[in-house]
């Protein structure tokens, strides 16, 4: 698989849309901290000219304000930055994904490949094996990036920017944890590129499970709380479930007290890695005998 | 050691009640360029496609340097290189850079070999442009040069001319047979006949999946041809034709009859005429050229024989 392997990278260290995600990434985990910095600013400053009052719409106090601007303290990063880097990475991942399996299948160059003897099956695996470094890459670069902007933003806002002593361990383990959640919706917009043989019908399912799945299934559970069961089987619940090890919001609306505790973060990394191997399986079930034809 | 590089047994591909290839036996020997000719939809493009474990034979076997492609498809995958129907590359890599990223799969090549292609096929002043702004031609050529990466003993072409100038077709002429010299075995499936003619050792022709021809060209248009009768009484002179066995095809003609026989019985004709009381002013022989005996064969009108019946 190796040779396989050094291809892909190869291939995907010369594509534009491998380098503008990953630009696009580190630029918004550090350009983030700042617009939040500028907008709670302004804010507060806003509140104590009296332009902006607590009675007349204001939403927060100047004391809530100053409790906000801590979580862009550098010892927030794992529950801010890259609860950031996860959201935003995610979609991307989808979109990248969908676009480097369809692709192979737009451009014709799938038949090219598996003429040179490449197996289907190794085949796959290479490219799910650079997603994943491509991911661990995205997610440590974005990580660095908010890790920057909150440095910035703490010395400019006089914030304590002092960090625990297991702050590198921390940041290793959501690090980690993070590219964890991204392996589901890797394997999906890979296992709908494939059996769709497109793209962009990667990139539309994918993208409305992330987006729908969630808020069908907490929409389900406000209806009927016995529906939390089934809710908990869904990706977003479990997604939610491992990034609140690091800190991350609990959600709010009227499901948000169903999400699954923390606590309860081994079934749910099971939950996450019984879907990734199940899409994983389904797509090299179908590539494994499907006739590549250029139609 | 066998010298043969391609072997197919018995090959069948079915896609519903539709068969595209019916029992294919077919082979390709070292230094030989055979041509795989047959109408469209006849079943080429699948035939390929089985030779290179990217279609699933619903039968048979085929074995590229002695190894089945679809039981050991590394090993036998690795002795092939093939542009299948139309080139595919990724069009964001320079020609090079293609070449360099294929190669890598098995298991890389020097700067100086994938310079080396790029110069044998003519793209070495475009080999850092990028492949989308290649022409059609250009394509082709690029595609050539990845079939030689690795230097195989198997090479098939798909319509390997499809899109070159007349110099650019000569050009991809004269490098299959220099392919042939170097004892590369190739399989050339193309739809100009002329090409095929002049470079092509052996040929086989398909036509909806079943081999209905096979040997060097000169086996297939033998006894191939037409002759051209002048005489003052068409009308009697195709009667007296048409009654003399082996003779199926008499045409009455302005200046006499066309008849469809070996060249070689224009002295059989002219004697039964003559003891007809029929003198013919003149006797035109003409062979029959790749081109009209692939029409006749393929055509689903017209006679089923061939000059060389494909094996059983």
């Amino acid at each position: 698989m190796l040779p396989l392997l050094r291809s892909e990278v190869f291939r995907l260290r010369r594509r534009w849309i491998t380098w503008i995600l990953l630009l696009s990434v580190v630029v918004l985990a550090f350009v983030l901290y700042f617009i939040i910095y500028a907008s709670v600013q302004a804010q507060i400053q806003a509140l104590q000219n009296g332009t902006l009052s607590t009675t007349n719409g204001a939403p927060q106090t100047e004391a809530q304000l100053r409790e906000e601007l801590q979580t862009l303290r550098p010892a927030q990063v794992m529950s801010f930055g890259l609860g950031v880097v996860s959201g935003f990475g995610s979609v991307l991942l989808i979109v990248f994904t969908a676009s480097v399996f369809g692709n192979e299948f737009n451009w014709g160059t799938l038949r090219v490949i598996l003429a040179l003897g490449a197996g289907r099956e190794r085949f796959l695996a290479a490219k799910y094996a650079v997603l994943v470094l491509y991911a661990t890459v995205l997610t440590i670069v974005g990580a660095l990036a908010a890790l920057a902007g909150s440095e910035i933003v703490s010395s400019i806002a006089s914030l304590d920017s002092t960090v625990p002593s297991d702050f590198i361990t921390q940041l290793v383990l959501t690090i980690a944890r993070t590219v964890f959640t991204f392996l589901p919706y890797i394997a999906l917009a890979a296992f709908i590129a494939v059996w769709s043989k497109s793209g962009g019908a990667g990139i539309a399912i994918g993208l409305v499970v992330y987006f729908a799945e969630g808020i069908v299934m907490s929409l389900l559970v406000a209806f009927n709380k016995d529906y939390v069961t089934v809710a908990n089987f869904g990706l977003s619940r479990n997604v939610s479930a491992i990034a609140r090890l690091s800190g991350s919001s609990s959600g709010t609306g009227p499901a948000a007290s169903t999400l699954p505790d923390p606590s309860q973060a081994g079934q749910a990394a099971l939950v996450l890695l019984g879907y990734t191997v199940l899409f994983v399986a389904l797509a090299m079930w179908r590539f494994r005998a499907r006739d590549v034809t250029s139609s | 050691m066998s010298d043969v590089v391609l072997r197919t047994r018995g090959l069948v591909k079915r896609f519903g009640t539709l068969t595209a290839v019916d029992q294919l036996d077919i082979e390709v020997h070292r230094g030989e360029v055979v041509g795989l000719l047959g109408p469209n939809g006849a079943g080429k493009s699948t035939t390929i496609g089985m030779i290179l474990g990217l279609v699933r034979p619903t039968a048979g076997a085929a074995e590229v340097m002695g190894r089945d492609v679809w039981r050991d498809r590394e090993n036998a995958l690795a002795n092939s290189g093939a542009i299948v129907e139309t080139p595919a590359f990724y069009p964001y890599l320079s020609g090079r850079d293609n070449l360099t990223a294929l190669a890598l799969i098995r298991g890389g090549a020097s700067r100086a070999r994938v310079d080396l292609l790029l110069e044998r096929v003519g793209l070495s002043a475009r080999a850092k442009s990028k492949y989308r702004t290649y022409s059609l031609g250009m394509k082709q050529r690029l595609g050539i040069a990845s079939t030689l990466l690795s230097d195989p003993p198997l090479v098939i072409l798909d319509e390997p001319a499809n899109g070159l100038d007349p110099a650019g077709q000569r050009e991809i002429r004269e490098l299959v047979r220099e392919l042939a010299k170097e004892e590369h075995g190739v399989l050339l499936a193309s739809h100009l006949l002329y090409e095929v003619e002049q470079i092509c050792d052996r040929v086989l022709v398909i036509n909806k999946g079943k081999l209905i021809a096979s040997g060097t060209i000169a086996e297939v248009t033998a006894g191939a041809g037409t002759i051209d009768i002048a005489v003052g009484d068409p009308a009697r002179a195709g009667a007296t034709l048409r009654a003399l066995p082996g003779i199926t095809n008499v045409q009455e003609t302005e200046a006499g009859v066309k008849v469809t026989a070996e060249p070689a019985r224009g002295a059989d004709l002219n004697r039964a005429l003559a003891a007809a009381g029929i003198y013919a002013s003149a006797i035109v022989p003409h062979k029959s050229s790749l081109e009209d005996v692939f029409l006749e064969i393929t055509d689903e009108g017209g006679p089923s024989t061939s000059g060389a019946p494909a094996p059983s």
